[in-house]
């Protein structure tokens, strides 16, 4: 069954125009992997020399990008913020959204509660991050820990959007039943509301943490002075002020792309396969 | 009961993270050894095998002290966060600019005017450090180590083929570039993308120009600018017909690769350029010589500023151990090892092997004819790259030599009450 | 029961708001407070009272960052949102080769600041100049980069090739929500298709395009890496967002207690635009 109903449906002429638009995309990438198998003796002006092949595909630059970065190593610590990052939003800003989204319409404190950390997405964070530093660092925690509390904080706001959001779609009908049959309001919350909301946790999975993949910023104050790096952070190395190795940037911002990548896929199927679209209406 | 056991677990769980933070946030600040531990933090991390090289060395003579160098990109915002945690290093290794000022003023550096390395540095690097002070100070903040310096660059290369001369004066310098240009080629390029290259010439002409110490007297109220930049305005936009169309399309890193690539006979900016510009054409043979900005060839001086240079945090507890790795530093082995890296010029007198692209300002160099960056004395926020920029695309010098002032007033009001307070209480000379 | 719900979410509201105290509103209090002061971000200051505050509103270069930041950012807020609504459709809809093309939609909002500035600094500056002028197009034929008047939209297309797709993500995800007869057919399939979108599919998405206009509307706002790897401000300081001089001149500069006072100016407005935008588009919401 599955089979007719995908086959005959295709919409080829939407296929074809959105393969089409891949070209904006991948042609900057084309651009960045020539780049990234160029020596910098390659580099030119001249547009026929710039979008030329590498005259060989050696992965030379790439062996040396790691080294560099010192690779496995900062790719650990982005790992572990990564992930705990993503663990703590999904727990703590689904409970908050679960919480402040589904009285904020008749309480006025929940609805300023979410107001309040809503705005707090405004704050620009250069004027937070002089105190920050200070904060984090007399609480001891001038480190990986405190960014990762800090990126907890900061990814509050958009998180607890979409999942208020996104609960305005799942009924309270829902949890009526299960209160009928005695279950508790947390217990309610573990075993239906929180499973149904599956495709907005792997939303807010992706999107944090590709926020918190790329952040160069946080880690380069908070953990300034500890020796740890992450892989933006080991990846300044090629910038410095009068002169930048575009090759070796290029081939470690392409390492650096591939687990985000994947981690993208894999959470992308989480979205499709939600199962709000049977179970609840 | 349950349910406010979970929620209460749930409190937990959010809390959990600031908690796991505190616990570990106590360990990990080393052990001690008994040996007294340096640290230095310096602002070059393209420097960083040199100075590896220089802390290996160092451990290996010494077994009282420890040092440790680290080379963190952002230095500076780096540097600034370290002092809000209040955790700053022993040593720090920063450039002769408007932040070393700021630091002076700040009361954060120690007067190291008891350290006997200083010396063995020339006399015309103690000088534009002192002057970098926004008012007179007693002592000394920093021991300048390296500098770089900035005028002309040009292709040798095409310089012999073609049989050009190296121009002493402005009159000179125009007529070849008007020669390159009838001969088909381009004379200069520049990457006026980057604003902050606008200030290469700038800073390199107003050696000939203006007075050092324009910005000092400005701050006196004793001139201004309109007055002392006029001349240099006039002639930093005479240039712009012999470089390539639209040079603010162009960025710094398109200019070095135009210039490696031969596709100008010069390039105005400094001999920090020169790894970049091999980089894309590592067989180039580049020289330079000083921008010959006036018409008095025995007048002109070269642009030269300290590129680094070391100052001891107030805090230190140990300045013994502080100037014993100072001392190193400045080891005639210890500068060769940087040199070696990073074509600089050294600050320490002696004779040391210079890079051969400064082979036209050796003679400069040696005899002291030198002084510093204009843009060492501006503050950053003030953007006058920008300023230029904009003067450079407009054309207007009225204009723009009397925003500069009244910007220059607007940016520097503490500082200009500062300094008048000062001159008032102790009269100018 | 009634109490036990009111006790959970309390139990759970509670340490949630004391963390966002402590870590965002607590250091927003000491910016605030650094902003009556002349501090440099390091060393000794005095407290200057509301000069700071004054001196914004006399200071050109502020004035027009305001300027630039809310062109920049209305132009960009539309594009992305009606191209990413019109992405998340066709993303949703019944296509081959899903999964690779989401995957490589998704690419541009990875690439790190130092690829998209070179690369896209090379396109505009190279490319699209000899485009222009072998097709004989004027407006392109000079690099948009270095024109006063072309720079900002370079940015706006930039920031949109990159943001889009995580506003298609919000979109799709919202998408899931809608059943599925809904919006199969509220795509392309003409007029009985495009009334369908307006009147089930978009009402159902309507709390998703509310997230989406106040996400959208707050990275444009606070733009700063794009424009650091385009045109650090130029040309002309024509570029300089609001949160580029905050950064550049508080943290870079020693502009700390200004750009602060400045930072909460700014805080202030744009709370202002996003509530305002939150209670039109809630009503909206509450209507359809």
């Amino acid at each position: 069954m599955k089979k007719t109903s995908t086959v005959e449906k295709t919409n080829w002429p939407i296929t074809i125009l959105l393969i089409i638009g891949c070209l904006t995309v991948f042609f900057p990438l084309y651009m960045a992997v020539i780049i990234a198998f160029k020596k910098p003796s390659e580099m030119t002006n001249d547009i026929a020399g710039a979008l030329a092949f590498p005259s060989s595909w050696g992965f030379e630059n790439f062996r040396e990008a790691m080294e560099v970065t010192d690779f496995w190593n900062s790719l650990g610590n982005s790992l572990l913020i990564s992930i705990s990052t993503v663990l703590l939003a999904i727990i703590i800003h689904s409970l908050a959204g679960y919480a402040i989204g589904r009285n904020k319409a008749k309480s006025k404190f929940y609805n300023l509660a979410y107001l309040y950390i809503v705005s707090g997405m405004f704050v620009p964070f250069a004027i937070l991050m002089m105190p920050l530093v200070k904060q984090t660092a007399q609480m001891g925690i001038g480190n990986w820990v405190g960014v990762i509390v800090l990126y907890v904080v900061f990814y509050m706001p958009m998180n607890l959007m979409l999942y208020s959001g996104y609960l305005t779609n799942i009924p309270v009908a829902l949890e009526e039943a299960a209160r009928v049959d005695g279950a508790s309001t947390w217990r309610t919350y573990w075993s239906i509301i929180f499973p149904n909301m599956k495709p907005m946790h792997a939303t807010v999975a992706v999107l944090t943490a590709l926020s918190v993949w790329n952040d160069v910023m946080t880690p380069l104050v908070i953990m300034s002075g500890t020796a740890k790096n992450t892989l933006p952070l080991a990846q300044l190395n090629f910038q410095t002020q009068f002169g930048t190795n575009y090759n070796l940037a290029f081939a470690s911002y392409l390492l650096a792309l591939i687990p985000i990548l994947i981690f993208y896929l894999v959470c992308q199927k989480q979205i499709l396969n939600g199962v709000v679209n049977g179970a609840v209406k | 009961m349950i349910n406010k056991k979970r929620a209460a677990s749930g409190l937990a769980a959010v809390l959990a993270a600031a908690g796991l933070g505190l616990l570990l946030g106590g360990c990990g600040n080393g052990s001690d050894n008994g040996k007294v531990q340096i640290e230095m933090v310096h602002y070059k991390p393209e420097a960083v095998k040199a100075f590896e090289e220089m802390e290996k060395k160092f451990n290996e003579t010494h077994d009282d002290i420890e040092l440790k160098i680290s080379s963190p990109k952002d230095a500076m915002t780096v540097l600034k966060t370290r002092f809000i945690k209040e955790d700053a290093p022993d040593i720090i290794g920063i450039g002769g600019d408007v932040n070393f000022s700021n630091f002076v003023d700040s009361d954060m550096l120690a007067d190291i005017s008891d350290f006997e390395g200083l010396s063995s540095i020339k006399q015309a690097y103690l000088d534009i450090d002192k002057n970098l002070e926004f008012i007179p100070m007693d002592g000394v903040y920093a021991v300048p180590y390296v500098a770089n310096a900035a005028g002309i660059l040009y292709n040798r290369e095409m310089f012999e083929e073609n049989n050009w001369e190296i121009p002493t004066t402005w009159d000179e310098f125009i007529t070849l570039l008007d020669t390159i240009q009838a001969s088909g080629q381009q004379p200069l390029y520049f990457g006026f993308k980057d604003t902050w290259t606008c200030l290469a010439p700038w800073n390199a002409m107003a050696c000939d120009l203006a007075p050092a110490d324009v910005c000092q007297q400005v701050n006196r109220g004793e001139t201004t600018f309109a007055e002392e930049y006029r001349e240099l305005s006039e002639k930093i936009i005479q240039l712009l017909p012999y470089a390539q169309a639209d040079p603010y399309a162009y960025s710094y890193n398109d200019a070095c690769t135009a210039f490696a690539r031969g596709e100008s006979a010069m390039y105005c900016i400094g001999s920090y350029a020169v790894p970049q510009i091999l980089s894309v054409n590592p067989e180039m043979d580049i020289d330079s010589f000083v921008f010959p900005a006036n018409d008095n060839a025995d007048e002109q001086l070269l642009n030269s500023g300290v590129d680094l240079q070391f100052s001891v945090m107030k805090d230190c507890e140990n300045k013994e151990a502080a100037y014993e790795v100072l001392n190193f530093l400045l080891e005639d082995e210890t500068v060769q090892i940087y040199l070696n890296d990073q074509n600089a010029v050294p600050c320490k007198e002696g004779s040391f092997t210079l890079p051969s692209m400064l082979d036209g300002m050796k003679e400069y160099i040696e005899a002291g004819k030198m002084v510093d960056y204009q843009d060492h004395y501006y503050p950053a926020e003030m953007s006058v790259d920008a300023l230029i920029q904009t003067y450079l695309m407009e054309g207007d010098t009225d204009a723009f030599l009397e925003n500069f002032d009244v910007q220059w007033i607007r940016y520097n009001r503490d500082l200009i009450r500062k300094v008048q307070d000062y001159e008032a209480k102790h009269g100018s000379n | 029961m009634k109490n036990d719900r009111k006790r959970t979410f309390m139990m759970i509201t509670i340490p949630v708001l004391v963390l966002f105290f402590v870590f965002n509103t607590l250091p927003l209090i000491k910016g605030f407070m650094y902003s009556f002061t002349n501090f440099k971000g390091y060393g000794s200051y005095d407290f200057v009272g509301l000069r700071n505050y004054i001196d914004l509103f006399q200071d050109a270069r502020v004035g027009k960052s305001y300027l630039f930041t809310f062109k920049f950012a209305l132009v960009g807020t539309l594009i992305v949102n009606v191209l990413s609504l019109i992405m998340a459709l066709a993303l949703n809809n019944k296509i081959r080769f899903k999964s690779a093309l989401r995957g490589i939609y998704f690419i541009p909002n990875i690439l790190g600041g130092l690829v998209i500035g070179y690369i896209f600094g090379f396109i505009f500056t190279y490319i699209l100049p000899a485009a222009g002028k072998a097709a004989g197009i004027g407006f392109l034929s000079n690099s948009w980069l270095s024109s006063t008047k072309w720079a900002w939209f370079a940015i706006v297309v930039v920031a949109a090739w990159q943001s889009i797709a995580m506003n298609t993500i919000i979109y799709i995800s919202g998408l899931q929500t809608v059943p599925e007869d809904v919006y199969e057919a509220g795509s392309i399939d003409g007029a009985t298709g495009w009334t369908k979108f307006k009147s089930l599919t978009f009402p159902l998405i309507m709390p998703f395009f509310s997230i989406n206009m106040v996400l959208c509307m707050k990275n444009f706002l606070m733009a700063f890496d794009q424009i650091v790897a385009l045109t650090n401000g130029g040309p002309a300081q024509s570029t300089e967002s609001i949160s580029y001089l905050i950064y550049k001149n508080g943290m870079d500069g020693g502009q700390f207690g200004f750009q602060s006072a400045n930072a909460v100016l700014f805080f202030v407005v744009i709370v202002l635009i996003s509530v305002f935008q939150l209670t039109v588009l809630g009503k909206k919401e509450e209507q359809l």
